[in-house]
């Protein structure tokens, strides 16, 4: 093995009274990529925001090149050669790609163009397809991250750490990526790859770091574990197998939700949505497959009635709701669980029984003369902690005081109960840990089986091939086609997903 | 013609301080910074400006007290906000009703209360040799005071510094994305604080304005409303040095005009009507405008985690 370049000792971050990090060490050696396992909240972030001088550590030392270094900001980080990539890109949307670039690392007068042509001759000997005068707000995701990449590459990184990085990118995407990253360290540099993906830490890391509840928990060489080991370490315990979607054939069955030539066409805007046609049946998951932004919020909105649609029509039931408010759509049986369930989905401020009744406050259910039943909310606000396994102490905590996962379980315990007939999931899982998951994919399975049509939208294909009867992918708003479960390959959809029609050999439906 | 002449003369006279103001508005805006204090700085300089002007008969003084007059109400709004984490809009109107309360009772302090109300001699118009000869814009660009010809020369060089220079790109990112900012190693509450004390000091010398180019005397009065006017522009002006001239020489045609019909005293329309144009045509232009280039962080504290 290569000299360690850097090495984390035992540091220990605490936020008030949250131990986030327990006596943490770790080392990472020149040509190496490390892969941070680990659960939301593990705390793989915190550790590398302390590395990058974004936190500083309670306890603990940080050396490079064998010697000891403090990290005050993220401005001596760059200057001992590490780079961050967050969850959360540091762009400016609003500036040029180049201007982003050299933002921090310039004097004086600029000379934008001589730098414009300096950070392309930079993109294209990495191969990046990056245009380095284009705006930043115009460019996809994945872009954007070269964008970062080519940050940290401007500024000679040594030491690249990426956050998540796979989260925004479609599986080719991903694979441009994972060259990337082994191109750079055969050129000595060193990657720590943060993420909760196991796939993609047996692709690409040497080494592998988990950490659970703040601490490691194991270090262990790629060549020496599996998977399986690793999940277990991650998580501390078996997760439930979930039974895989039967390939029963549903077509026969009653149509709970049909859409017709389903269209949005904003005014002086690329169409939204453009003639989307599909029937979700009894007992029926239907997944619809694609990078975000490719119009799945839109199609979910226009389902439950929060945008308007240009042309189209929308059946529950047999009864055409195409006109209906959203508030008759909840009455006649529809659930919605927003994708960004913190802005769409609760009240932060307000207690769990408030956010239950949230959206039955005009429905007899919790309502008796305009005056609310708070004993029988309260009761079933706990019934619903109880089955769902909500950490909380009891009903009055407010909603926001609560975990990402409990969050969600909470939305999700209530939109199941509001949704006779569909429930819409955009995102389901989005931010939540393998616990979380496991409990909301079988959530999803039980309700399908009572005779519910789901609609599931994920960006996770994992997600989709594991709870989906039937698959659509979407892209520019468009429905690439409507699969059974099976019929298609990763890099069926993945193609797909990116706008390619792959060669038709037998895949219609 | 020569009625034409003078009222753009008067529209460049008048909008001065419209456009100084602004300036320092926009620079401070661009770092995320809504210096909603602005009416309290340019009222603030109007009083530091007499006061300096008359105990010295020395309009430079005069000047210069306004300028550190408004800078220290700067630094009251910014340290309020930036380095206490206050809301920028509650902060700056408090700062400015604070400094309304304390003119008017300072004034009263050094100079008791007054029957005739008290006059200094207002600032010279220096007419620039040979330009000032040229037909038209000799008169009404090249015969103007010392306060006008810096304005109409820090436009270029505000605009300079924001697009072309580093400084600029860190003060616009501290807007757009502080996060980014901090992450690119600048220092944002810093280059927050420098944006707002600028704007301080410019802010001081627009409202010194008033009385020493225009007027010649204080009373509480004297700013009334021209310092939201101001904050107006910036908005008009898309956040650009300038848009901001551009909008700064609109409200003062209007401001003339109203100067004009008044002193003409025949007209058929009601003169305050026209005092009211600026106020109105800040409602009816910023409902008009349809594309803003706001910073995305405008009036957003930023609070650095840890």
């Amino acid at each position: 093995m290569n000299e360690p370049v850097i090495e984390l000792k035992h540091i220990t971050k605490r936020f008030a009274k949250v131990l986030a990090n327990d006596d943490v060490s770790i080392t990472i050696h020149k040509g190496e990529v490390v892969a941070l396992l680990g659960e939301n909240g593990a705390g793989k972030s915190t550790i590398m925001k302390i590395l990058y001088g974004l936190y500083h550590a309670t306890s603990g030392e940080i050396w490079i090149d064998g010697k000891e270094r403090k990290i005050a900001t993220p401005k001596e980080a760059m200057d001992a050669g590490i780079s961050m990539i967050q969850q959360h890109f540091s762009l400016v949307p609003a500036h040029t790609v180049t201007e982003n670039i050299i933002l921090g690392n310039c004097k004086g007068k600029l000379d934008i163009k001589k730098k414009e042509k300096e950070i392309q001759a930079l993109a294209e000997k990495y191969g990046f397809q990056v245009p380095a005068g284009e705006y930043v707000k115009n460019l996809s995701v994945g872009t954007q991250q070269k964008v970062e990449i080519l940050k940290a590459l401007y500024l000679n990184a040594r030491v690249l750490i990426m956050d998540e990085p796979t989260a925004v990118l479609t599986p080719q995407e991903i694979d441009t990526l994972m060259e990337f990253v082994r191109r750079y360290v055969e050129q000595g540099n060193s990657v720590v790859f943060i993420t909760h993906k196991m796939r993609e830490v047996m692709a690409v890391s040497d080494t592998i770091v988990v950490m659970r509840n703040g601490s490691i928990c194991g270090t262990v060489k790629k060549t020496d574990t599996s998977e399986a080991e690793l999940a277990h370490m991650m998580i501390g315990r078996e997760l439930e197998t979930l039974e895989k979607p039967g390939t029963e054939d549903m077509s026969n069955r009653r149509v709970r939700l049909a859409v017709k030539d389903l269209s949005i066409k904003p005014k002086d805007h690329t169409p939204l949505l453009e003639d989307i046609n599909f029937e979700i049946h009894e007992g029926e998951v239907l997944g619809f497959a694609g990078v975000s932004d490719n119009g799945q919020q839109e199609l979910c909105e226009a389902i439950y009635g929060g945008i308007p649609i240009t042309s189209g029509k929308i059946e529950l039931d047999g009864e055409d709701v195409t006109n209906e408010s959203v508030k008759d759509r909840i009455k006649l049986g529809m659930g919605y669980a927003a994708a960004d369930r913190y802005r769409y989905g609760m009240v932060a401020e307000m207690s769990m029984s408030e956010n239950m009744l949230l959206k039955s406050s005009y429905l007899n259910k919790w309502v008796n003369h305009g005056l609310i039943r708070w004993s029988a909310l309260h009761r079933y606000t706990e019934d619903s902690i109880k089955q769902y396994a909500i950490k909380a102490p009891d009903h009055t905590v407010t909603a926001g005081s609560l975990s990402g996962g409990n969050q969600q379980k909470m939305v999700v315990a209530r939109e199941v109960d509001m949704g006779d007939k569909l429930i819409i999931f955009d995102q389901p899982t989005r931010g939540l840990d393998l616990g979380a998951i496991n409990y909301v994919h079988k959530t999803i399975l039980g309700e399908r089986d009572k005779g519910k049509a789901v609609l599931l939208v994920s960006t996770e294909l994992s997600e989709i091939f594991a709870l989906s009867d039937r698959i659509a992918v979407l892209y520019k708003g468009k429905i690439m086609g409507i699969f059974k479960n099976g019929e298609l390959t990763t890099e069926k959809i993945g193609l797909l997903m990116a706008g390619v029609q792959p060669e038709k050999e037998g895949a219609e439906s | 013609m020569q009625i034409f002449v003078n009222l753009i003369t008067r529209a460049i006279f008048m909008s001065t301080p419209l456009v100084l103001g602004a300036l320092g508005e926009v620079l401070a805006e661009r770092t995320g910074m809504m210096v909603t204090a602005i009416e309290g700085i340019f009222l603030v300089g109007a009083w530091g400006g007499f006061i300096g002007a008359y105990l010295s008969g020395n309009l430079l003084i005069g000047f210069l007290l306004a300028m550190v007059c408004g800078l220290i109400v700067a630094l009251l709004y910014g340290v309020t906000t930036i380095y206490m984490h206050q809301h920028q809009i509650v902060m700056g109107t408090a700062v400015a009703i604070l400094v309304t309360g304390c003119c008017t009772f300072f004034y009263r302090v050094i100079f008791g209360i007054q029957t005739v109300p008290l006059k200094v001699s207002i600032l010279k118009t220096i007419k620039i040799p040979l330009l000032s000869k040229i037909p038209i814009i000799g008169q009404a660009i090249f015969s103007q005071n010392l306060v006008t010809y810096f304005t109409y020369i820090l436009v270029p060089i505000m605009f300079f510094v924001i697009y072309k220079t580093s400084l600029g790109l860190s003060m616009r990112s501290c807007g757009e994305n502080p996060e980014a900012a901090d992450a690119a190693g600048i220092n944002v509450t810093r280059t927050r604080f420098l944006a707002v004390a600028i704007a301080g000091c410019l802010g001081g010398i627009a409202g010194a304005y008033y009385p020493l180019c225009n007027v010649g005397m204080y009373n509480a009065e004297i700013i009334g409303g021209r310092g939201w006017i101001a904050f107006g522009i910036c908005f008009l002006g898309n956040w650009n040095p300038v848009g901001a001239l551009i909008f700064g020489v609109i409200f003062g045609i209007s401001d003339a005009l109203g100067i004009f019909v008044r002193a003409m005293g025949t007209s058929s329309v009601p003169s305050e009507l026209f005092s009211a144009l600026p106020y109105i045509l800040v409602i009816i232009l910023t409902v008009c405008r349809k594309q803003f280039n706001v910073p995305a962080k405008l009036g957003a504290n930023y609070v650095k985690e840890d």
